[in-house]
């Protein structure tokens, strides 16, 4: 059964005498509990596939199913709590709110949704927990490292208990102690909690940690692999070489 | 939001992180709210005091006067009054307040007193008297006055059977107090009671009454025998009467009504800098506001907590304007008490709180934040939630500025008609220029850049050049800086304009009606409401002196003509000229002066001509004290001694006989020939010492002192003008700032690849000063044609005031919008090169 699936879906740029094609019918599909990373050249596509995925834009064509509702047919309140109540987003840059403290950024989609602030913030400290981050609650963002920052972040995701968690190359901005930090922990909401979750990554390191890996370039799938053994991420790079190299 | 709380939570929060920007967006609400609330928090308290201290009501069940307020004889009204059904008992009374000579006097601090003159025996069956200590009036008392108890807070020193010695229109007369009656009344205007007859001596007035009061027999329908007396007293009396029509109550109004005026204008350019400042802070969170949006916060959510946000602006500045306020109010009264005293004296300023004042201003506070956090709370809804996640795209917005500019030239080029065509319409013309001004200077501003380019390379060199294309980039953003500052420089322009031409006024008139050798004027020298003259007994002396060869008066009345107030002012047509004159507008000094010996006649000042529509040769229905009266213009002239609204002039005999006043509040005379001013002055004082209600000036100095108190108030006018320059300031200073903000990148390049953090500070600080100069230039052009509407309905109401080109004024303006431009660069200059430039070349 799938969580989230595409249908044809396509997003065109720039005029009508000069489209571009971010995307180009793409169909997609990612089962409960998987955990799915998307790779492919810069510009190919992805963070607009993730984008529209997760209702942040509109699609030009094209459906994106969340379970059995299309959502790009709602009107933007109805999308916003679907962000809300069944989305959680992970960004490169962390984007937490500066002049709140690291509980009180990890609440905020609960307080957006109508929780009360008492209850809130006891999710939101059960969510940092879950990212090894609970001894630094009262923290501003500034106080925090990258890693912290970005575990922070994944949090605010988890908070809600969303359907789906959708992050866009969320390691780009870390080094990889941190990197390996904030995969290990995306990994273990998989594992332990059955969290869906889609990702971003030029990182092969990274991608090695998923479940399927989809390679796309100019806006469509090229390949689809499932790989197994120790040298998963030596075999992403030659891939992904190959990927980028074939003709678009 | 449901979380309310949490939304101010944030909102404090980021309003403390960024605390100089919030104390300056702050301060444009609090100069507003507390120019609003000081006015009104004085004013009306002003006007309902004096309005009080004028009111007839006494403790009497109804009270008729005059409708112009001047005495009439008893015989005539008190028989009719007495045989209307329901009225049980009648008394006349003559009663006046007025002001106490500035020296010290044996009744302590009261700045002046009421006078009130009784029949004992009828007025008993009127009110009740309590008397405290000693006794009520007797009818044959002479000179014996009741003094209120709670006198004894302010002069101690007066007991039963003190002496002391008052004013009166005859020369200094002495009162012995017989009694002290029970009610406390007011301590800055104590009411005396005396015998009638002590009164109309006092006042000039013998066998007259200017007030009747009235018992009701028990049952009475109060309306229906307030009908029956009118019907039989006729139209020129009223019933419980108030001070409606009283010349210094509307000068205070008017007043009112200019100084809210701009109060509403300075929180008109609050409303512009937190719009901006807003504007700036939904640009610095487009990241911050496009992941909440990301995380799933709706567009109310987002609209909602800006407007929080400014809302908590507009409460914080709102609460600390009523406390500024109040301060300002205080200052105010301490500061202005001379300058108001001569010219308004009688109107007692202080601070009256009213729960009006309070929601006026709290409501106008909070609407202006409100609104003005509006838009940009509108704009920051509609972030996308990507723009959390992408770099910000340049936007194009050269269509727009073409369009506007249009639209501006059209408007300006109709508010030059309409300037030209003068009169109201030109004050219209004002505004209407300003606002074309405002829709044009985005597309002004590229032009003006290219004009002022050279200029800039000569100073800056080629950091100019590219501040010039940075201000090009934006210039919404930098027409919306430029144009705070063109208004807040024009009202300077304009304020200059108004001084120059009202001093020039000053001086004219000065020039022209000042013909005497010695002014003796009263204590307040604009409203004569309040004043005790004398009556002929001192004209009489002073002819008598051998040094003086001529004296001439005036006098006062007050009338009304179709519902409109008049200040009617009586001279001796034969002696006037002699010592003064007018600037005629329409007939000439000789055959005015001399038509208004003939019959009844009267020369009008143009602001009376202009408002009733007056010309040479119309007849006039004239209210007077005894009925409606023809009176036929005969000409049209200013003055400066009187500086009235609507005022005629008529001659002493007509006012005695319209009137029933031969009180004199201003004299004037010329010394005899080959007499020195030293000597005459002398003499002239040693009449006057029986007349302390008078201070007697020689014509020069008393020119300097009026026109030195003249130029007091006009320094009211700068503050004004400072109060406007501010918030335009702040304006400035906040879009340096954002540009900044948005270029961070473009900063960390430009250090990056060698620039200095000199040349940095000076990008800025060209920038800057070209913003100064953009306002500066777009507000000599409206502050000219502002000026030139404004004085152009000066001359429409009738005060020939002449254009001078306010070249001072304009100098100002430039320099001040120079300075303010090269201050308000000062710190974001700073920061700006100051910029890690790692950091910046990440910051996205
Ligand atoms: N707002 C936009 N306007 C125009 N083109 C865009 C916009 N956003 C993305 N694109 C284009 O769409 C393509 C895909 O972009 P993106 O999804 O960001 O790629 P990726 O994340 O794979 O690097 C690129 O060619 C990019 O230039
Ligand atoms: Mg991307």
């Amino acid at each position: 059964m799938f969580i989230l699936k595409t249908e044809s879906l396509t997003k065109k740029y720039g005029s009508e005498s000069q489209p571009i094609y971010a995307l180009r019918d793409l169909n997609m599909s990612v089962e409960a509990g998987e955990f799915v990373a998307i790779m492919g050249p810069s510009g190919s596509g992805k963070s607009t596939a993730l984008y529209l995925m997760g209702g942040l834009d509109r699609p030009t064509s094209g459906h994106v199913w969340l379970r059995d509702k299309d959502i790009t047919t709602m009107n933007d309140d109805a999308l916003s709590k679907v962000r809300r109540e069944s989305i959680g987003f992970v960004f490169q840059f962390f984007n937490l709110i500066p002049v709140l403290t690291a509980v009180e950024n990890v609440a905020m989609p609960l307080i957006l949704d109508g929780v009360p602030r008492p209850q809130a913030l006891e999710r939101a400290e059960a969510a940092l927990k879950q990212v090894d981050l609970a001894n630094r609650a009262s923290h501003r963002p500034s106080e925090l490292s990258g890693g912290q920052q970005q575990r922070a972040a994944i949090a605010r995701a988890l908070a809600a208990k969303p359907a789906i968690i959708l992050a866009d190359e969320p390691t780009g901005n870390l080094d990889s102690r941190s990197s390996d930090e904030v995969v290990a922990v995306l990994r273990r909401t998989v594992d332990d909690f059955g969290q869906t979750l889609v990702l971003v990554t030029h990182d092969p390191r990274v991608a090695a940690h998923a479940d399927r890996i989809v390679f796309i370039k100019d806006g469509n799938i090229v390949d689809e692999n499932r790989l197994k053994g120790a040298d998963r991420a030596e075999q992403i790079r030659e891939k992904l070489g190959r990927v980028a190299m074939s003709e678009g | 939001m449901n979380n309310l709380g949490q939304m101010t939570l944030m909102a404090l929060r980021y309003l403390n992180g960024r605390r100089l920007r919030t104390a300056l967006t702050t301060l444009a609400i609090v100069f507003g709210v507390a120019l609003i609330f000081a006015i009104n928090i004085t004013l009306p308290g002003a006007i309902a005091a004096f309005t009080q201290s004028l009111s007839s009501l006494t403790g009497a069940d109804m009270t008729i006067t005059n409708v112009t307020g001047a005495s009439f004889a008893p015989e005539s009204a008190l028989p009719l009054v007495q045989d209307v059904e329901g009225v049980a008992a009648v008394t006349g009374v003559l009663r006046r307040s007025f002001t106490l000579p500035a020296i010290g006097s044996e009744l302590g601090s009261a700045t002046s007193i009421e006078m009130i003159g009784i029949e004992p025996e009828t007025m008993q069956q009127v009110r009740q008297f309590t008397i405290s200590d000693g006794r009520f009036l007797q009818p044959d008392d002479r000179g014996a006055v009741v003094v209120p108890a709670g006198i004894a807070e302010i002069a101690p020193q007066i007991e039963i059977g003190s002496t002391f010695p008052l004013i009166s229109a005859a020369g200094l007369r002495t009162y012995t107090v017989v009694g002290f009656s029970a009610e406390q009344g007011s301590l800055s205007q104590p009411t005396l009671y005396l015998n009638l007859p002590d009164v109309q001596a006092a006042f000039g007035q013998p066998g007259q009454i200017n007030t009747i009061e009235i018992a009701l027999s028990p049952g009475a329908d109060a309306a229906a025998v307030s009908e029956a007396v009118l019907a039989a007293l006729g139209d020129t009396y009223i019933v419980d009467g108030g001070a409606a029509g009283n010349e210094a109550f509307a000068a205070v109004q008017a007043s009112l009504l200019v100084l809210n005026l701009m109060g509403v204008l300075a929180l008109f350019l609050g409303a512009f800098l937190i719009f901006n400042t807003f504007r700036t802070i939904v640009i610095e969170r487009r990241r911050d506001l496009g992941m909440l949006r990301a995380i799933g916060a709706t567009r109310g959510q987002i609209t909602t907590m800006i407007l929080v946000e400014s809302l908590l602006q507009g409460v914080i500045g709102t609460l600390i304007g009523l406390l500024l306020g109040y301060l300002m109010a205080s200052a105010m009264i301490y500061g202005l008490a001379g300058v108001y005293r001569s010219y308004f004296s009688g109107v007692s300023l202080g601070i009256t709180m009213s729960a009006g004042a309070v929601i006026s201003a709290v409501a106008l506070g909070l609407l202006t934040a409100l609104l003005a956090g509006y838009f940009p709370a509108r704009a920051a809804g509609r972030i996308s939630p990507l723009d959390a996640l992408r770099p910000p795209t340049p936007v194009s917005v050269n269509r727009a500025t073409r369009s506007s500019l249009i639209v501006g030239i059209v408007l300006m080029v109709l508010a030059i008609v309409m300037l030209l065509a003068g009169g109201q319409t030109a004050v219209g013309g004002a505004v209407v220029f300003l606002v074309g001004m405002v829709a044009a200077a985005p597309g002004l501003i590229m032009p003006l850049a290219r004009l002022f380019s050279p200029l800039l390379t000569l100073w800056f060199a080629r950091e100019g050049d590219l501040a010039r294309s940075n201000l090009q980039r934006q210039p919404g953003r930098a027409a919306i800086t430029a144009s705070t500052l063109m208004i807040g420089l024009a009202v300077l322009i304009l304020m200059a304009a108004m001084v120059l031409a009202l001093g020039q006024l000053v001086n004219t008139l000065a020039d022209r009606n000042f013909a005497s050798d010695v002014f003796i004027t009263p204590p307040s020298i604009s409203v004569y409401n309040n004043v005790l003259g004398a009556d002929a007994s001192l004209e009489d002396r002073l002819r008598a002196l051998p040094e003086i060869e001529t004296v001439a008066s005036l006098r006062y009345a007050s009338s009304g003509l179709d519902g409109t107030r008049l200040e009617v002012l009586g001279i001796d047509p034969a002696t006037y000229p002699q010592v003064a004159s007018l600037e005629f507008s329409a007939g000439s000094e000789v055959e005015s002066f001399a038509a208004l010996g003939e019959g009844r006649t009267a020369i009008v000042t143009g602001l009376a001509a202009s408002t009733l529509n007056l010309e040479m040769g119309d007849e006039i229905s004239l209210q007077t004290a005894n009925g409606a009266q023809t009176y036929r213009i005969v000409g049209i002239g200013e003055d400066i001694l009187t500086f009235k609204l609507a005022t005629l002039f008529i001659s002493q005999a007509n006012m005695a006989a319209d009137f029933n006043k031969t009180e004199d509040v201003l004299l004037m005379a010329n010394f005899s020939p080959g007499v020195e001013d030293a000597a005459g002055l002398a003499a002239v004082q040693t009449v006057m010492a029986d007349y302390p209600q008078f201070t007697v000036h020689l014509t020069g100095q008393y020119r300097q002192t009026l026109v030195d108190t003249t130029s007091a108030a006009f320094v009211i006018f700068y503050g004004l003008a400072g109060l406007i320059l501010l918030p335009a300031a702040l304006g400035l200073l906040n879009t340096l700032t954002i540009n900044i903000l948005e270029r961070t990148r473009e900063i960390g390049v430009i250090r990056a690849v060698g620039g200095s953090q000199r040349q940095v500070q000076r990008i800025v600080t060209a920038e800057a000063l070209l913003l100064g100069i953009f306002g500066a230039a777009l507000g000599v052009l409206a502050g000219v044609a502002m000026s030139y509407g404004f004085i152009g309905a000066f001359s429409a109401l009738g005060w020939e005031v002449p254009y001078i080109f306010p070249v001072a004024g304009i100098i100002a303006a430039i320099v001040v919008g120079v300075l303010i431009a090269l201050f308000a660069g000062i710190l974001p200059a700073r920061s700006a090169a100051r910029l890690d430039i790692i950091r910046a070349l990440q910051y996205e």
